[in-house]
């Protein structure tokens, strides 16, 4: 039992409580309740959106990816930091300027129709939902490396998701923005102190980075997997061989003798650990090395890869409803500046966490060393786990509480930001727009807080279904792929209509509404075929087949998106009548002029009660 | 913005904020400036980021020639130089379109009253 890190974890939790509870007194109004009052600096509001955006599959994700697959898992790192470029580039000012509430908001202001606003909220939830599962599931199995049992009668995983859905259930319909806010600075903070203090204490024990690059770089990469007897002695059709075959020729004699034994007992439902070869999707004459790229992508996935991360960033709506909460468009471009400088820092060293996990854990395991987690020829089998393993063997059970109630706070921090989006959906964009336009502040605050609890009961309901389907057997690193489906979707669904919304006058509703359906609809199709090809439901042959080979739909999605807008809109033709007035809302400066002649685009305070 | 006025009821539609107007004609010469500065970057954050995946597919020396210790020229740009080039890349924008917004309110101004004046006037 890991009980000082599990007490590390509880400190986390109580610390998260304690400041919902000290900021409700400060939430009154849905402004408040959405928006933290639009009174969140530069600094606060890029902590708070770092914190939103560094989710499970950065702080384990990255650092796995690295781990299994060399270059090729660090350019997640390069494109989670790559795409606030975009936003900062785009759309930051321009939507701040514009002074709506949500995403929603935005697309019914700038076209004026109900359909559009409507379609658009369906999109946030759905892009919110690609984003909750793989948080959910990031919960279930840190709760069971960390905890390792289960409470009420749950087994871990179960108890992991049941738990991190009340809890945060429960922060964010009290607290609100400002709660969700403060708690997503400190939740930040805490999960860039964990990483920063792994790879300092990498370093101190010796780790060289050009060296350990070096000498991971010797031999080709390793595969770890946990297959069942019956896979183990399937043949491949093509090649003949069994995966047991290529087994043999990566580990040892005495390994292998272990795996046969194991095979030879025949259960149906035991998995067996074993190391495979690797083969190079990008250059396939060449074995595939560590430092070199094509150990997951072909070369149209390296391209599509690269689009998803780098669109994906700005159709999430969790992140672009933070922009609102900047008191000014500079203050927002500022805020992304910092942004950039919190998590390119973070982006740096989680690499460097993923290199160090390899060479430490073979050393450690070699000396007799005992890790919690499943390994094989002296590597972890779920890459997963490499920061809460790492942290262990560096720093004992201290630094594994670091690590483990920063994975936490990264999982805390992204629901936050995902269950306001949604409330804000559904409680701002649906009731008060077209249920009850005349109900009182304290209801509006009431629905946003009930909506909170049923997105957190689907999200969790999701949750508790991806093992149920397989999902985490059919994908070897299921959270960092889980987070890119979002950015695809939203990559597909928003970012078109918000490019063209903002930087082409002559964008039509009905060019706009076609281009959110076609784009996240067309998103979430090719992403269940590639489900459902991994499942096996759907063959690799034919137009099916070439789609659900697809790893990254967005190269096909995104332009897709932008296309159905252009030639709807040319088609089309009828722009709103107020188009004029909308333009000046997007990009006139006369309310920024104003407000700075007299000192009101200066930040106040979140912090002032609502008279 | 308890004190903003939409006036249509001229040709051209003004927003005014206090003492500060827009018109039509001082927003496109804002949007055009921050669209010119906008795509500019974005040009040059597109090409370099895409450069990588095709130097990656199409260039042996960037992809499986050691130039420090383990460190290929893709995996050193991957997993440190691109986010100096990200960081530089943002500063220098948002200090370019802080620039341009200051200069582009005063002309905002001046060629706003300008406008309303000549639509009163006609």
């Amino acid at each position: 039992m890991n009980t000082i890190a599990i007490g590390l974890v509880i400190v986390l939790i109580l610390f998260t409580i304690a400041l919902s509870i000290f900021s409700r007194r400060f939430t009154r109004t849905t402004a408040d309740f959405y928006l933290a009052g639009r009174k969140v600096g530069s600094f606060s509001n890029a902590s708070a959106i770092s914190g939103d955006y560094l989710s499970a599959a950065s702080f384990l994700g990255v650092a796995g990816a690295v781990y299994a697959s060399g270059l090729d898992g660090v350019w997640y790192a390069a494109g989670f930091a790559g795409g606030f470029m975009v936003v900062v580039l785009f759309l930051a000012s321009a939507l701040r300027r514009f002074g709506e509430y949500t995403v929603a908001d935005f697309a019914f202001g700038r076209f004026g129709s109900n359909r559009i606003r409507l379609i658009t909220v369906l999109a946030v939830l759905l892009t919110s939902l690609f984003y909750m599962a793989p948080q959910m599931f990031g919960a279930g199995t840190t709760w069971a490396v960390l905890v390792g049992r289960g409470i009420f009668g749950m087994d871990p995983y179960t108890s992991g998701v049941v738990v991190v859905t009340a809890i945060m259930a429960f922060y964010v319909a009290v607290g609100g923005m400002k709660g969700t806010t403060l708690n997503q600075i400190f939740q930040f903070w805490w999960l860039w102190f964990a990483m920063f203090l792994v790879v300092v204490f990498a370093f101190g024990n010796g780790f060289n980075y050009p060296q350990a690059l070096a000498e991971a770089s010797k031999a080709p990469i390793v595969n770890t997997k946990a297959m069942t007897a019956k896979e183990l002695t399937t043949a491949d059709p093509k090649t003949g061989k069994t995966p047991l075959d290529s087994a043999k020729k990566i580990m040892t004699p005495e390994e292998f003798a272990a795996v046969e034994a194991k095979v030879a007992l025949n259960d149906p439902k035991a998995k067996i650990p074993v190391a495979l070869g690797s083969k190079n999707k990008l250059h396939e004459l060449r074995v595939q090395l560590f430092a070199e790229p094509g150990h997951r992508y072909n070369a149209f996935d390296q391209f599509s890869m690269v689009l998803a991360l780098v669109l994906g960033t700005a159709g999430l709506p969790h992140i672009l409803n933070r922009y609102y909460t900047n008191p000014s468009g500079a203050a927002a471009r500022r805020s992304t500046f910092w942004v950039l400088i919190f998590i390119g820092t973070f982006y740096i060293f989680a690499p460097i966490a993923g290199l160090a996990g390899i060479g430490f854990i073979k050393d450690y395991l070699a000396g007799g060393g005992t890790v919690a987690a499943a390994t094989v020829h002296g590597m972890l089998v779920k890459p997963d786990q490499v920061m809460p393993t790492l942290g262990a063997i560096l720093g004992g059970q201290w630094l594994m509480g670091v690590v483990a109630a920063g994975a936490f706070a990264a999982m805390f921090s992204t629901i936050g930001g995902l269950l306001i989006a949604a409330a804000s959906a559904v409680g701002h964009d649906v009731y008060e727009k077209y249920i009850n336009p005349n109900a009182s502040e304290a209801k509006r605050v009431m629905v946003g807080k009930v909506s909170v609890l049923g997105f957190s009961l689907l999200a969790m309901v999701i949750g508790l279904a991806i093992p149920k389907f397989g999902l985490d057997q059919a994908y070897p690193a299921l959270i960092a792929m889980m987070v890119t489906w979002a950015f695809s979707v939203g990559a597909s669904a928003f970012v078109p209509m918000l490019l063209t919304g903002i930087w082409w006058k002559g964008t039509t509703e009905r060019g706009a509404t076609a281009g959110i359906f076609v784009g996240l609809f067309s998103a979430i199709t090719i992403i269940f075929l590639n489900i459902f090809q991994q499942l096996g439901v759907v063959g690799k042959e034919g137009i099916l087949g070439f789609f659900g080979a697809l790893t990254f739909p967005v190269l096909f999605t995104f332009p897709l998106g932008l296309l159905t807008i252009y030639v709807v809109s040319k088609i089309d033709g009828q722009l709103p009548k107020n188009v004029d007035e909308i333009w000046m809302r997007i990009h006139g400066t006369a309310n920024e002029r104003h407000e700075k002649q007299h000192g009101l685009d200066k930040v106040g305070t979140m912090f002032a009660k609502a008279k | 913005m308890g004190d903003t006025t939409v006036n249509a009821s001229t040709s051209n539609v003004s927003i005014q904020h206090g003492e500060h107007i827009d018109t039509i004609e001082s927003v496109d010469l804002v949007f055009r400036a921050q669209r010119k500065l906008s795509f500019t970057y974005g040009a040059i954050f597109f090409a370099v980021t895409l450069a990588i995946p095709a130097s990656s597919v199409w260039w042996q020396g960037w992809y499986s020639v050691p130039i420090w210790g383990g460190f290929t020229a893709n995996y050193l740009f991957v997993s440190l130089l691109y986010y100096f080039f990200l960081w530089g890349m943002a500063w220098t924008y948002s200090k370019q379109a802080d620039k341009l917004d200051d200069r582009l309110m005063d002309m905002a101004d001046d060629i706003a009253n300008a406008t309303v004046k000549g639509g009163e006037g006609s």
